[in-house]
């Protein structure tokens, strides 16, 4: 028998533990102020009478210390400017996400291995989000597509740049891109297109409708983040 | 024994968002309305009688609070009483209701009250997002810059793509639901937006969530609580001479990540005669059934539970029907994972009026999760709770609403999902 560690740190980029330790000393469940109010509430509309409720404003907030376990080398791969996915030995499956196990049943669990794969790939699915996550939010209207990346058998979600959203459409070939400077997490990569975007079939009532919501969602992140 | 599962008394403390009122008040409110249909029902003899509690709700995140259910147990008086809790995002309610009808088939309990709920106010919308968003993959979902809404917005571009589902069937499935939920006393809708009916045009004009999903399109956070009392066939009948059976269940699952579905060896082979129907302008996939277009998990646990029940018609024999309708394009991704119609033809059931109130087979007579609401825990109960007071003739006391009772039904079909159809289920309601 042999002890695991203990592990050794080959390359580290650390937080600031300032900002974080400020945070999650504020993030300790204490209220924060509160308010009273009075509303109709009851278990049914049938039935409703006033009742007065106290709110506190009570914040909770953690950092976790998180392994991308045995498919860390999709992540390093990342920093170094490079797309890598697992395939099976036995079934030829490729995965990207990778698995670390191959889920094809008859496989019963077999380890894979790691491939490089080309920064080349194919819209299965696709989107157009009017909301993103606040920390996208300037980003909107936000292209986000299932990409086939050549060669594997999956889809890795992400976003696409350079692209007018009206004219995504399903079987559109893109090109897959890491950020120059990466963080190592899946918003490192982005896709833009490999080709001349070739729009779907809409209606003239639907183009129109989709113009105004095109232009609806930039005059808001205008109005909120200011011009690009 | 009989497999057959009674259901006793059904219950809905109201949606709506804000609530205000603590979850243990809400589940309070809705086992008290279970104690007033059944007056032999004493809280006091659960132990001694060898009843169990299952609890059904999603998010500690939400609720900020593990393990609420003890809360909730204790709060109603039913400490020392067995009880469980049953967790799987979305499909938590059903799977509770499934969990409860199981432990009663075993024979190891002859009662289950089965409480669900969900607090969904207390968080900014974003961090509500975040806390369901979470429910998908946090390494691969969640941080690829996508919401939950966008993985179902490419899930449903990709049916239209496919099946050529237009933005106007969308918005008729929301008017659907919408203007089915203006009678309903425990609807989230009517609370907030009054009683009046909505045109497509009124869809259109909410904003754009994520294309092609507008907001009239997707479910409503929610608060709320359900209660259902479940019991064996003999107590059910000693307890009620107004009793509605649970005749099948059934479950299915599917990757955590809908991204994995296109070449599935999993689902290879597993429905043929979905796989051949395929348009010839898409390249097809190596699974081609489920893909991304369909929910596989839904058709599992449908045809598991259509078995369950010896249901082998489901389009003629099933009379009613409550889908799980996060976002809109799932009623039409579910009419035909059901087996009423075949795939890529659930918009023509919806364009010829079979899934309206009074059709051949009406749809989300509650509002479902678009107008009714959906506070997770509590959803699919409130769902059955729905079609079980159809069934059991009793729409007209429990909405006030008597011109809403369907006559001459026999069948209803109550099905939950969660994530992005990872894992599903359903049951079937009989008279």
């Amino acid at each position: 028998m042999k002890q695991p560690g203990p592990e050794k740190v080959i390359k580290e980029q650390k937080i600031d533990e300032k900002w974080w330790k400020d945070w999650e000393r504020r993030g300790g469940w204490r209220p924060e102020g509160w308010k009273i109010i009075e509303i109709n509430d009851g278990p049914t509309l049938n039935d409703l009478k006033p009742e007065k409720f106290l709110i506190v404003h009570r914040p909770h907030g953690n950092l976790f210390h998180h392994s991308y376990g045995k498919v860390s080398k999709f992540f390093t791969g990342l920093l170094e400017g490079k797309l890598y996915g697992t395939k099976c030995p036995k079934c030829g499956l490729v995965y990207c996400p990778p698995r670390a196990h191959c889920f094809n049943p008859k496989c019963r669990l077999a380890e894979t291995q790691w491939v490089e794969l080309p920064k080349k790939g194919e819209v299965h699915a696709h989107t157009v989000m009017a909301i993103a996550w606040p920390s996208m939010a300037h980003l909107q209207p936000l292209v986000g597509a299932m990409i086939r990346i050549d060669g594997t058998n999956t889809c890795l979600p992400m976003t696409m740049r350079d692209v007018d959203p009206e004219k995504v459409n399903i079987g559109l070939r893109v090109n897959i891109h890491i950020e120059k400077q990466p963080k190592g997490d899946l918003l490192d990569v982005y896709a833009t297109p490999a080709e001349e975007p070739k729009p779907p079939k809409r209606t003239p009532e639907e183009l129109k409708r989709f113009r105004e919501d095109m232009e609806k969602t930039r005059a808001w992140v205008k109005k909120t983040f200011g011009a690009k | 024994m009989t497999k057959k599962v009674g259901i006793v008394a059904g219950s809905i403390s109201r949606f709506d968002n804000p609530r205000h009122t603590l979850q243990e008040e809400m589940c309070a409110e809705a086992v008290r309305m279970i104690l007033d249909d059944v007056p032999e029902l004493e809280l006091g003899d659960f132990v001694k009688k060898g009843y169990a509690c299952c609890y059904s709700y999603f998010s500690d995140i939400l609720e900020q609070q593990q393990c609420m259910h003890w809360i909730i147990n204790d709060y109603l008086g039913l400490s020392a009483v067995p009880c469980f809790r049953v967790e799987s995002g979305g499909a938590t309610p059903i799977d509770a209701i499934i969990n409860a009808a199981l432990w009663i088939r075993s024979g190891m309990f002859p009662a289950v009250l089965v409480v669900g709920w969900e607090k969904m106010d207390e968080l900014p919308i974003q961090k509500v997002n975040e806390a369901i968003a979470i429910a998908g993959d946090t390494d691969w979902d969640f941080v690829s810059g996508f919401t939950y809404n966008a993985f179902y917005a490419t899930m449903e571009a990709r049916r239209m793509h496919v099946y050529g589902e237009t933005e106007e069937d969308l918005a008729e499935v929301a008017v659907l639901c919408h203007n089915n939920s203006l009678e309903n006393p425990y609807a989230q809708w009517p609370a907030q937006h009054g009683f009046s009916k909505i045109m497509v045009e009124d869809v259109y004009k909410s904003r754009l969530i994520s294309w092609p999903y507008r907001l009239h399109e997707c479910a409503m956070t929610s608060e709320g609580a359900s209660a259902l009392f479940l019991a064996n066939e003999e107590l059910t009948k000693k307890l009620t001479d107004n009793p509605i059976w649970i005749t099948g269940v059934g479950f299915g699952s599917d990757t955590m990540r809908a991204g994995d579905r296109p070449d599935n060896p999993a689902w290879k082979g597993l429905y043929p005669e979905d796989e051949k129907i395929w348009p010839k302008h898409v390249p097809p996939p190596m699974s081609p059934y489920p893909d991304l277009c369909n929910f596989g998990a839904l058709r599992v646990s449908a045809r598991m539970a259509y078995k369950d029940a010896g249901v082998k018609n489901p389009r003629k024999e099933i009379n009613l029907v409550e889908i799980f309708d996060p976002y809109a394009g799932v009623v039409l991704a579910g009419l035909e994972d059901f087996d009423f119609c075949k795939r890529g033809e659930g918009k023509k059931l919806l364009r010829d009026g079979v899934i309206q109130p009074f059709g051949e087979l009406p749809c989300q007579l509650s509002g479902a999760l678009t107008a009714q609401g959906h506070a997770v825990g509590s959803t699919s109960i409130a769902q059955v709770v729905d079609v079980y007071w159809q069934l059991s003739n009793q729409i007209g006391k429990k909405w006030g609403a008597p011109s809403r009772q369907l006559s001459n039904i026999k069948k209803g079909f109550i099905h939950g999902h969660g994530g992005t159809g990872c894992q599903a289920g359903a049951v079937v309601l009989e008279v």
